[in-house]
């Protein structure tokens, strides 16, 4: 017996010539919420609906709890879905809705009974069941929807950006309840969404989708602390990317020279440096600014530039600093730490070695 | 002027003036369907009530007809045959609609264009075909004798089943039509959400796609139920001289018997029957429409 819930293995789905999913390689443990992170277009909806039964690989195997699912239709699957558009039965009440799966099985009627009133109260929609779909408010159909799918208790459920019709402050609330209800019920989530706020918030695991393949698939600190490309590191939270032009090694650091002639100096964690690398990250909040110059004694980089623009988030300010060779880097600064800061001043700048990672591609 | 003046709201005029200018473009449309539709049905209904003696208001011609069994059976006759044609039509479009909504295939264009030729074709051409193959020595019949499963020809035409075999055909894609507009307004995610939560394909018909397209087979019934009752040729052609409907009926009365008073009659009772299905219809979709919320 597996401990997998999901195994994928070289899984490809081709649509003629094109590759929307290229030889795959995924294990989801059972009861972790994972998600699969990536823009449009990157696969992470036909990976679903591959695991979902809708879409068949063109090779490959998909094993769910040790079995192989080729030519297991979905219906015999027993996974659970929650879609992004909702796909509540407009001509049935709330009650009915989250009774159907049940139904479907085949359970005795006051099994059904219990169980609905028993999704309802979990998602907070007791008293709804009466009701018909359109006589509830987005958010309300949205945990409709997920008490439908977790009535039947599957193992699995799959959650196709289920969150992305919702505003803002909904959304972020929804986020918290969804995690509370993934641990309670010891359920694994697979969550597809091209929102990386929403996979750091609720993910045991993060697999970032590019072009078809597995960019990169970790624990969410993993991912966002070594990102191993420079698209994993653009996508997920803000970074400032250099294009590197060349490396040299000096003592037990790298010297670093980016394309507009600023050098600066990186240290790796094991010293050493598996590919060429293309590119250095570092993280805005990593850049340390000060209105004075720090104390030359440290080995941190010091970089002096001008301020030239300030972006208010509330808590901190997004500062966009122009070096002397015109390179911009971006640093996070807290809105309390730096009073009297303003745009078109000097400013220095400071970051440690270990901040400076090196990315092959 | 004090500055509260400013802040109150200028009375709304109670009467919204009637500009005569934005109706100017109904006015053609309008006086055409007075003159090609209005006027003569109004004559026509008025003619209904026409005594032989002159009186202009009279139940006479009514009595004529309701009191000839012939005659009501007629009624009957045009009713239970467009009945059955809706159904049939209904209950074939049905398939060939669920296929054209939801195919992505290639053929799909093939299957559509299939599906609209025959109205390209005239209504008497097409029953002339069906003729061809339906009649005592037609195709079917001629095969039948030849392989000696039968000895009689089989009566396929000259009655109510070559009337309907014949009317189905007809109107099979306006049934088509008006139920690929409804099927293809459901969410192809609920037969997926069905299906995932473990539905097969039968309770997904059932349960999901049938109560969600009513609207699309009771406009289908309708106009299938309309087009046949108010249908000539077909029932002219392959129902013979003793299969009598309204339509044909009303030919008659005017052409050989000369008697346009009860041909009115029958004209008027042929719209009735139409207007009562079509009234029914709609009262009975609205009803389902509010039990089913959609």
């Amino acid at each position: 017996m597996s401990s997998n819930d999901i195994e994928m293995i070289s899984v490809t789905k081709a649509y003629g010539s094109h590759r929307a999913v290229n030889e795959v390689n995924l294990a989801i443990p059972a009861g972790e919420f994972v998600s699969i992170l990536g823009p449009s277009g990157c696969g992470k909806t036909t990976t679903l609906n591959m695991i979902a039964g809708f879409a068949h690989p063109s090779s490959g195997d998909i094993r769910i709890r040790g079995k192989s699912q080729n030519g297991v239709p979905p219906e015999k699957r027993g996974i659970g879905m929650v879609f992004q558009n909702y796909a509540l039965f407009p001509h049935m009440t709330v009650e009915e809705n989250v009774a159907f799966g049940l139904k479907m099985k085949k359970r005795p009627i006051g099994e059904i009974r219990d169980a609905v009133k028993h999704a309802l109260r979990r998602v907070h929609l007791d008293g709804y069941g009466e009701r018909y779909p359109k006589e509830l408010s987005g958010g309300q159909q949205q945990r409709a929807a997920l008490a439908r799918a977790i009535a039947p208790e599957p193992s699995l459920l799959l959650l196709d950006e289920p969150l992305s019709n919702l505003d803002l402050k909904l959304r972020e609330a929804m986020r918290v309840e969804l995690k509370d209800i993934q641990e309670q019920l010891a359920m694994t989530f697979v969550y597809v969404t091209h929102d990386q706020d929403e996979a750091m918030a609720m993910s045991d695991r993060i697999v970032v989708m590019q072009n078809g393949v597995v960019a990169q698939c970790g624990r969410p600190a993993d991912i966002y602390d070594h990102p191993r490309s420079s698209f994993v590191a653009d996508f997920i939270g803000k970074s400032n990317l250099l294009p590197i032009q060349e490396v040299q090694r000096s003592g037990k650091d790298w010297v670093v020279s980016v394309a507009t002639g600023l050098s600066l100096r990186a240290k790796t964690p094991d010293d050493t440096l598996a590919d060429p690398p293309q590119y250095c990250c570092i993280r805005p909040e990593a850049v340390r600014l000060t209105m004075v110059e720090s104390d030359a004694s440290t080995s941190a980089n010091r970089l002096a530039g001008t301020l030239t623009r300030m972006v208010n988030l509330g808590a901190y300010f997004d500062c966009f600093v122009t070096l002397q060779d015109g390179t911009v880097l971006k640093s996070l600064v807290r809105s309390t730490r730096l009073p009297g800061l303003t745009s078109n001043q000097t400013v220095f700048l400071s970051i440690e070695r270990e901040a400076v990672q090196l990315l092959p591609r | 002027m004090t500055s509260t003046d400013t802040l109150s709201i200028t009375p709304q005029p109670t009467r919204l003036p009637i500009r005569f200018g934005q109706f100017l473009p109904l006015a053609p449309p309008s006086i055409m369907l007075i003159f090609i539709f209005a006027i003569p049905m109004g004559m026509m209904i008025a003619l209904s009530f026409r005594g032989a003696d002159g009186a202009l208001l009279t139940l006479d011609n009514y009595q004529r007809f309701f009191s000839d069994d012939l005659m009501l059976a007629g009624l009957w006759r045009t009713a239970l045959m467009s009945g059955l044609v809706a159904i049939c039509v209904t209950v074939m479009a049905y398939p060939v609609a669920y296929y054209l909504a939801r195919s992505t295939s290639r053929w799909r264009t093939v299957v559509f264009a299939l599906a609209i030729a025959p109205e390209l074709a005239g209504v008497v051409l097409r029953t002339y075909g069906w003729l061809v193959i339906l009649e005592d020595h037609g195709a079917i019949n001629s095969i039948l004798i030849w392989s000696g499963m039968i000895s009689e020809p089989l009566p396929l035409s000259k009655n109510l089943l070559g009337v309907v075999i014949g009317l189905t055909h007809v109107v099979l894609p306006f049934g088509i039509l008006s139920l690929l507009t409804s099927i293809q307004g459901i969410d192809p995610n609920l037969e997926r959400a069905a299906q995932i939560l473990g539905a097969s394909r039968l309770s997904i018909i059932r349960r999901i796609i049938l109560p969600l397209s009513v609207p699309g087979i009771v406009s289908s019934l309708l106009i299938a139920f309309t087009m046949s009752a108010s249908a000539y040729a077909t029932p002219a052609l392959l129902g013979g001289a003793g299969f009598k409907v309204l339509a044909t009926m009303v030919y008659e009365q005017v052409l050989f018997y000369i008697d346009w008073p009860l041909a009115a009659v029958m004209a008027v009772l042929l719209l009735i029957l139409m207007l009562t299905m079509t009234l029914a219809g709609t009262r009975a979709e609205a009803r389902l429409q509010r039990k089913l919320h959609v």
